[in-house]
């Protein structure tokens, strides 16, 4: 095992650049995952870190070692793929210890080892049968198999749950957990799936646009998020956000939020007079007394059983031109979640009183995007 | 009637007509073979002769060799086609996964080969041939036939290749493979079907190539292919139908076989691209 450095690395299509300096110091054992929307470039630095694709510019090093210029075969890591890519014409036996046969281990070393990862994963009885006689999650677990038998310094996953169902999903992911518990193996893990890099990773890094918006532990990334998109990104439902102005009451700052202006205990007295946008998670509204109080009538209410969604239209002053959900631009500036937990009946069309902590509140650069400090 | 119900009438009517026109010469071809000489000038014609003359195979395997000029044909598509694959294998997996400036353009310059008509490029090949001294040679039908048939091959490889997630020869790359190990370890063990559609597809093109062996081979007897044997059975003044008829049936044969076992293959093969 060892841990992983990149260094500055570029990648480009011609004037089209998809990896903009990406640097990353992965602490052996430790698990990152890499997460962002289709097209950040996730699974471009990957494909580079495994030697699958050339970096533009840059450096990998993996323990010591530099392997920017290194064969995939030659850098010592598994990887697992999308769709899993198992040798559909082996058996899962022979799938297991291609690697291994590979590298010239002896037959009785690779059925040794293909038997011990398979009693891992609970494969033994399928050694024999092709990929195609496998279901998805035994197919998953395979190539899960065919990754640790290597015992490589380093597991690239590359959005491995992606083609399973959602409880399927759910279940494997701990197992990934569960096994990366077990191993200590480093991995790192891409998926577009904020809830999969929130349960798993030790660290997550957030992307956007070919570069890191973000490096930080799960909590921190939903308690201090770097900058708005990844406010939005992380938390499901994702943040809401509502655009407003900084203007000095009697006791300080304060925003007008739901036509009433909303004392901000924030230094932010510098940016009086300057437009700011408001960010308050769905989970963060309750129903009844609070510091904010206001009534509304929700557009639409879902619920969950648990929990309720409450749809509800943002005032004219706080609609702000673009809404950032799931790390994509959706344009919804005009409505709001309130997520109400353990709540009875609520009326369709029936009015129902809100309220919200202000101490709750993230600012964000109404023009750069950036966390305001406060 | 129903509409359904019309629907599969027509369904059927359409196919039975279709199969009736693809299948009237090969049942005329049979009657012919199977008819007296005397019997196929009759108005109108019998549809089937009221006595079969299976002893003309017997004939015309006695008087003309028929089984060298098969064995010949079998020598020529084999070779054509153990040549082309070697080339389309490398030229449709390089065209289906390598993206190279001109790639594209040049994937499409190897199909231009195949626009222009046999007669044309036969005058050039003829020219080398002859200079290397290979006219009368098998091996001119090998190489003539083989630039014939490589642009067919190595687009129908490339389009193979394409339906191959890239994932798999990832895979083996990180699992310690070259790319080429990777080519041979899994890629083309996956492409099993698609290579037999192709050698298939590739051996037809061959076997049924007439241009080349007429214009290289006609001075050498022992190397003549079973379609130039073929038409060296029709007379200037008089043509036993029924001989060259039963000829053209035993030369039809070997390729009617490869269908018959590779069929399942050839159908996946065929439709694999269709499917992505």
């Amino acid at each position: 095992m060892a841990g992983i450095r990149i260094e500055n690395v570029r990648k480009s299509f011609g004037v089209l650049e998809v990896l903009k300096g990406f640097s990353l110091d992965v602490a052996d054992g430790e698990f990152v995952v890499l997460v962002g929307p289709s097209g950040c470039g996730k699974s471009t630095m990957l494909k580079i870190l495994a030697g699958l694709d050339d970096a533009t510019s840059g450096q990998i090093l993996i323990g010591d070692r530099e392997v920017t210029d290194v064969a995939p075969g030659d850098r010592d890591v598994a990887m697992v793929f999308q769709n899993y890519a198992l040798y559909p014409h082996l058996t899962v036996a022979r799938n297991m210890g291609f690697g291994l046969k590979m590298r010239g281990m002896a037959r009785a070393e690779i059925d040794r080892r293909v038997l011990e990862a398979a009693k891992i994963l609970d494969v033994e009885h399928l050694l024999d049968r092709r990929p195609k006689q496998l279901s998805g999650g035994q197919r998953q677990r395979v190539a899960l198999g065919r990754a640790i038998v290597r015992e490589p310094q380093a597991f690239l996953m590359d959005e491995p749950l992606s083609n399973l169902d959602a409880k399927l999903r759910v279940h494997m992911r701990a197992e990934i957990g569960a096994l990366h518990k077990r191993l200590g193996v480093t991995t790192i893990y891409v998926t577009h799936d904020q809830i999969e890099a929130m349960t798993m990773a030790d660290r997550i890094v957030i992307m956007r646009d070919g570069a890191i918006q973000q490096i930080a532990d799960p909590d921190t990334m939903f308690q201090h998020p770097a900058n708005l998109f990844v406010a939005g990104f992380i938390g499901s439902p994702g943040m809401n956000f509502m655009r407003s102005t900084v203007t000095m009451g009697a006791n300080g700052p304060q925003l007008r939020l739901f036509g009433q202006d909303v004392p901000v205990d924030r230094p932010i007295a510098n940016l009086a007079g300057k437009p700011v946008i408001v960010g308050l998670r769905p989970e963060h509204f309750a129903t009844g007394a609070g510091a904010v109080r206001f009534t509304v009538t929700p557009r639409l209410i879902e619920s969950l059983g648990s929990e309720k969604y409450l749809y509800i239209d943002v005032p004219e002053e706080n609609r702000g031109a673009v809404a950032t959900r799931g790390g994509e631009d959706d344009h919804r500036g005009d409505s709001i979640i309130a997520r109400i937990m353990d709540v009875g009946a609520i009326p369709q069309s029936a009015a129902i009183t809100l309220s919200f902590d202000p101490a709750r509140l993230y600012l964000f650069d109404a023009e750069t995007h950036v966390t305001i400090a406060g | 009637m129903t509409r359904r119900r019309l629907n599969i009438v027509l369904i059927y009517a359409g196919v039975v007509l279709t199969c009736a026109i693809l299948l009237f010469p090969i049942y005329w071809l049979v009657v012919t073979a199977l008819s007296k000489p005397i019997d196929l000038r009759v108005l109108p014609p019998n549809f089937w002769p009221e006595v079969p003359q299976w002893q003309v195979f017997g004939k015309v395997l006695g008087d003309r060799p028929l089984l060298l000029w098969l064995g010949n044909s079998t020598l020529a598509a084999a070779g054509a086609v153990t040549l082309s694959m070697s080339v389309s294998i490398f030229a449709g997996y390089s065209l289906s996964r390598f993206r190279v400036r001109g790639g594209q353009s040049l994937g499409l310059f190897i199909l231009t080969a195949k626009m222009l008509p046999a007669t044309l490029l036969v005058i050039p090949l003829f020219g080398i041939f002859r200079s290397v001294g290979l006219v009368g040679s098998l091996w001119s039908v090998i190489l003539a036939q083989a630039t014939l048939i490589v642009p067919f091959t190595t687009w129908m490889l490339k389009g193979y290749f394409d339906t191959i997630p890239r994932e798999l020869e990832q895979a083996a790359m990180v699992d310690g493979c070259s790319p080429l190990g990777a080519l041979f370890r899994v890629i083309l063990p996956v492409a099993t079907p698609g290579l037999a559609a192709t050698c298939l597809y590739g051996f037809v093109l061959s076997w049924s190539e007439y241009a080349y062996a007429r214009t290289f081979l006609t001075s050498a007897q022992g190397n003549w292919t079973a379609n130039l044997g073929l038409t060296t059975m029709k007379g200037e003044y008089v043509s036993d139908w029924n001989e060259i008829s039963a000829a053209a049936i035993m030369v039809a044969i070997p390729v009617l076989l490869i269908y018959l076992f590779l069929e399942r293959y050839l159908v996946s093969g065929l439709t694999a691209g269709a499917e992505k």
